[in-house]
């Protein structure tokens, strides 16, 4: 028979229990959250690595040196804006070592925009040259986006039924007040995230930024959380984050179409 | 009736219902209650709903912002450079450079076709704005008005959206004094009854200034009559300029000429 002490004692251990669970899944999803990058670092190794293969001509690694590099990065970026200026639609190109993003159409920069800042994931920055040369070398296509201000500012009217009913229409407020942040996801799993950036923003428009950019985290964690509960290594998503100044950043999310191409050199 | 009995009674009456003989009850309010447990009590609460917020702010943080930073630790090995002199006399490292080179010399020629010499419009339609290059140089630039993005219903279920169409486009054709023809939501839009194809209050003269240009699907460059609106996106898809703009453009332009609308 359970004592009055062992009795007191049962909630203590349960608590005990839960904490121990807790903290086990904590980490468990720490481990899966870890292996994430690395499963996706090797994936892309396995796509975009170098093969030596002897019998072919030109064969060789050379990406340990530098001029050799830089010339497989500009070609790998030529390579996309080739792609995408074969087509009419309208893409963007980010020139890092540029500070510049660049709307082109069929290969004619029709509106550049600075960067103003840039962070991008450690495996585009710091990854295997080659890899990411040739991963980048691919121009990427939007699959989804999410974002602050409407891709297209519908205003719905109702036709008047006579003459009587019309009321010509009031000039448009162009006050340009709203904060511009979006997030586009790409095809090959790279987050691009832009947001506005001036010099002198708003408390509000910080607030905004941080409710925005944290709705998006919690989603994202949502879909590694879904993964973690079925014993699956979550997906790994490269990121590049960009400030521009918001009227470009307006005008970038306005003018790319749903499925629009992205090129990237850094 | 129980009703009437007075409150004490009445608790009395339920207490001992429920106890076995020889408890001793009092009412709560002969009960006394420490002031220091209660405030223990009040305290307790507090603080276990404050480590509550906390370890829920702490696990908020932690899955949201911390996790992604610790996947953003360095894992394998980063690309060493080490611009070898043995490397950069091999002959095998001297033909990948020339190729590569070569290749992007190839890629940078083609690239740059892509741009004409030729004059082309450029208009942007977030801003309202329109830039004329020639020769790949800037030749001029103003306001111009594009789509309203109004979108016009009516109760039979027809709907027209006035934008402006993004892309590439070509000028397809010139008109010099241009006559309008008022499409159908231009009289369903005043609630005015729609008329035959061919009646004559389709056909407006003077409205679209001096000159046009076709982009086709009945898009047009033109000149307008509402030149204070310039600047403000009240079109019902065509792009308006004012008059020196419009000259200006019309007479840079080819039938061919490229217009970027973005």
């Amino acid at each position: 028979m359970a004592t009055d002490t062992d009795k007191k004692k049962q909630p203590g251990i349960a608590i005990l229990i839960v904490e121990i669970l807790i903290l086990a899944f904590l980490v468990y999803y720490t481990i899966m959250a870890m292996l994430a990058p690395v499963i996706k670092r090797d994936a892309l190794e396995t796509e975009f690595g170098f093969i030596q293969d002897d019998k072919k001509e030109n064969n060789r690694d050379f990406t340990t040196d530098s001029a050799y590099l830089s010339l497989l990065k500009q070609k790998s970026y030529l390579e996309s804006r080739v792609i995408m200026a074969n087509t009419d639609s309208i893409y963007l190109t980010i020139s890092l070592p540029d500070s510049t993003v660049n709307l082109e159409i069929s290969g004619v920069s029709v509106h550049t925009a600075p960067i103003k800042h840039y962070e991008l994931s450690r495996i585009i920055k710091k990854g295997n040259e080659y890899v990411i040369s040739s991963f980048l070398s691919r121009p990427f296509t939007i699959q989804k986006d999410y974002s602050s201000i409407p891709k297209e500012p519908l205003m719905i009217k109702m036709a008047p039924k006579d003459t009587s009913e019309y009321q010509p229409d009031i000039i448009p407020d162009t006050a340009d007040f709203e904060p511009v942040n979006y997030i586009m996801e790409m095809d090959n799993g790279i987050r691009l995230f832009i947001y506005q950036d001036e010099n002198k923003l708003n408390p509000g428009d910080h607030f905004h930024r941080i409710t925005f950019d944290f709705r998006y985290r919690l989603a994202a964690f949502i879909e590694t959380l879904r993964s973690v509960l079925v014993f699956k290594v979550p997906d790994y998503h490269p990121y590049i984050k960009i400030r521009l100044p918001r009227s470009d950043a307006k005008i970038i999310y306005r003018a790319m179409p749903k499925n629009g191409q992205v090129a990237l050199f850094r | 009736m129980e009703f009437d009995k007075p409150n004490n009674e009445l608790y009395k009456d339920q207490t001992n219902e429920g106890m076995s003989g020889g408890a001793i009850d009092k009412h709560p309010a002969d009960q006394e209650i420490p002031k220091h447990s209660w405030f223990a009590k009040v305290f307790q609460n507090i603080l276990i709903s404050l480590i509550g917020v906390i370890t829920l702010f702490v696990l908020i943080v932690f899955f949201t912002w911390l996790i992604p930073a610790i996947q953003e630790i360095p894992t394998g090995e980063r690309t060493r450079i080490t611009n070898s002199v043995e490397m950069k006399n091999d002959p095998e490292y001297k033909k990948q450079i020339a190729q590569i080179t070569k290749d992007i010399q190839r890629l940078t020629g083609k690239y740059n076709s892509y741009t004409t010499g030729q004059s082309y419009l450029v208009i942007n339609t977030t801003d309202n704005l329109f830039y004329l290059y020639k020769n790949k140089k800037l030749i001029r630039e103003g306001h111009c008005s594009s789509g309203s993005y109004k979108m016009l219903k009516t109760e039979e279920g027809r709907s027209w959206i006035f934008k402006t169409p993004k892309g590439k486009f070509w000028i397809q054709g010139k008109i010099t004094n241009p006559t309008w023809r008022r499409p159908d939501w231009a009289f369903v839009e005043e609630g005015l009854p729609i008329p035959s194809q061919d009646d004559p209050s389709r056909y407006e003269y003077g409205v679209l200034g001096d000159y046009a240009m076709a982009l086709g699907d009945g898009y047009l460059i033109h000149g307008t009559l509402y030149k204070r609106f310039l600047g403000m996106p009240v079109t019902h898809g065509c792009v308006r300029l004012n008059d020196e703009d419009l000259e200006a453009i019309f007479h840079s332009l080819t039938i061919g000429s490229s217009v970027y609308i973005y």
